[in-house]
C-alpha cells in the first residue's frame, strides 16, 4: 500500500470513523402508499366510489323485486307459499293423468298462468278501489243508476275475471 | 480501516429474506453506518447524506420483496444509495446554479457551519469527483471491500473497478498537490474528464 492510499485511508477514517459507531436512527416502516393509495386516492377514489353505489343500487333493487315478485305470486313474503301450491299442483295433475297419457306441464301451467291472473287482478282491483273510494268522496249521486259500472267493480275488487281483458283496465 | 465482518457486502453474507419486515429491519441496521459513510464520501455534506440515505432505504423497502438475492443484500443496497446520491447531486447542481443566477451581483451567503464539519481536503476532493469514483473510493478504502465486492455494489466489471479506482486516486493526487501548492486559497473547480481542475 502506497503512502498515499495510507493518507487517504487515515482521513476518511477521521472523518467517517465516528459514523461508523454512531447510534442508527429507529427504522420506521414507510406508510403504506401502495395498493390503499391506489384504491383510496385520486381516480381510483372515484371508481371505487361509483362502482360501491352501482352495487348497493343493483342489490337493492333486485332485494326489492324479488319480494316483490314473491309476494305478488303466492300472496306471502314465504317463498314456501307458493312452492307448496305447485307441489300440489304438480300431484293433482299427476293424479289427473290417465292411462297411455304423458307430462304435465300443461297442467301446471295452466295453474301458473291461473294463479298470475289472479294476483295480477287483485292488484288492479286494488288500485280501482282506491279510485272509487276518491270518487265516492267527491260525490254521493254521482254513481247512481249506473249498476253495471258498480258491478264491474266489485268483479274487480273480488278479482274476478271480467268481460274486459285486464291490460285494457289500466 | 472499518472491516467488514461476517455482516458483509458479500462472503459470509446473512441470509434474508426477501419481502421480510424483519430481515429488512436487520439489513437496516447492519448497514445503515456503512451506507451513510459512503454517501458522505460522495456528497461532502453529512445531512445531504443522511436524506440520501433514508430516501434510499425508503426506496428499497418498497422494492424490498423484488430483492432477487443475485447479489448481497447490501450490495444491492449500497447500489441504490449510490443512485439516490446522483440523483440529489445532480438536483443540487441544478438549484446551485439556479441560486447563483438570482443572486448575480448580490453578496453569497455565509456557509453553513454544520456542512464544514466534512470539508477536509479530502472531502472536498471526493466531492468533485464523478459519484462512482468517489464511491470506490470510501468502498475499497474505508469499508474495506474487495473489487468483486465493489463491482457487485456499482453493478460494473471488476476490471472496471480496478481502473476506476486507479483514476480516482490519480485525480485525488493531482486536485490535493493542486490546493496545498495553491495553499489553500484557491477554491478547487470542477474536474474535466482528463483530471485537469478547472475552473
Amino acid at each position: 500500500m502506497s503512502e498515499f492510499d495510507s493518507e487517504i485511508e487515515r482521513e476518511l477514517n477521521r472523518i467517517l470513523g465516528p459514523v461508523d459507531t454512531q447510534t442508527i436512527p429507529v427504522w420506521r416502516t414507510p406508510a403504506s402508499g401502495g395498493f390503499m393509495k391506489r384504491i383510496l386516492g385520486g381516480t381510483g377514489a372515484a371508481v371505487a366510489a361509483k362502482l360501491l353505489t352501482g352495487f348497493a343500487v343493483v342489490a337493492f333493487a333486485a332485494a326489492g323485486a324479488g319480494g316483490a315478485m314473491e309476494a305478488s305470486l303466492s300472496g306471502s313474503l314465504n317463498p314456501a307459499d307458493w312452492g307448496q301450491q305447485v307441489t300440489q299442483q304438480v300431484a293433482t295433475c299427476k293424479a289427473a293423468l290417465t292411462a297411455g297419457q304423458h307430462g304435465i306441464g300443461q297442467c301446471v301451467s295452466a295453474f301458473a298462468k291461473q294463479h298470475g291472473d289472479l294476483v295480477s287482478d287483485s292488484h288492479q282491483a286494488s288500485n280501482a278501489r282506491d279510485n272509487h273510494s276518491n270518487n265516492g268522496s267527491n260525490g254521493k249521486g254521482k254513481g247512481k243508476g249506473n249498476g253495471s259500472d258498480n258491478s264491474q267493480a266489485g268483479d274487480r275488487i273480488h278479482g274476478r275475471p271480467t268481460t274486459v281483458p285486464p291490460s285494457t283496465h289500466s | 480501516m472499518i472491516g467488514i465482518g461476517t455482516e458483509g457486502i458479500g462472503g459470509a453474507a446473512p441470509e434474508y429474506k426477501p419481502g421480510s419486515e424483519a430481515d429488512f429491519e436487520r439489513l437496516y441496521r447492519s448497514s445503515y453506518n456503512r451506507v451513510l459513510g459512503t454517501l458522505i464520501g460522495i456528497l461532502g455534506e453529512r445531512a445531504a447524506a443522511e436524506d440520501c440515505v433514508q430516501d434510499a432505504f425508503v426506496r428499497a423497502y418498497r422494492s424490498w420483496s423484488s430483492w432477487r438475492g443475485d447479489a448481497p443484500a447490501e450490495a444491492w443496497l449500497h447500489r441504490i444509495a449510490i443512485n439516490t446520491a446522483i440523483s440529489h447531486q445532480r438536483y443540487e447542481r441544478m438549484r446551485e446554479a439556479g441560486q447563483v443566477l438570482r443572486r448575480l451581483g448580490r453578496p453569497a451567503p455565509p456557509p453553513d457551519p454544520a456542512t464544514l464539519v466534512e470539508r477536509s481536503d479530502l472531502f472536498r476532493a471526493l466531492s468533485k469527483l464523478p459519484p462512482k469514483q468517489a464511491a470506490a473510493i470510501v468502498l475499497r478504502h474505508h469499508h474495506g471491500y474487495t473489487n468483486r465486492e465493489i463491482a457487485a455494489a456499482l453493478d460494473i466489471p471488476e476490471r472496471t473497478v480496478a481502473s476506476r479506482l486507479a483514476g480516482a486516486k490519480e485525480r485525488l493526487r493531482k486536485v490535493l498537490s493542486y490546493e496545498r501548492s495553491a495553499d489553500s486559497q484557491i477554491s478547487v473547480g470542477t474536474l474535466s474528464e482528463d483530471g485537469v481542475p478547472s475552473d
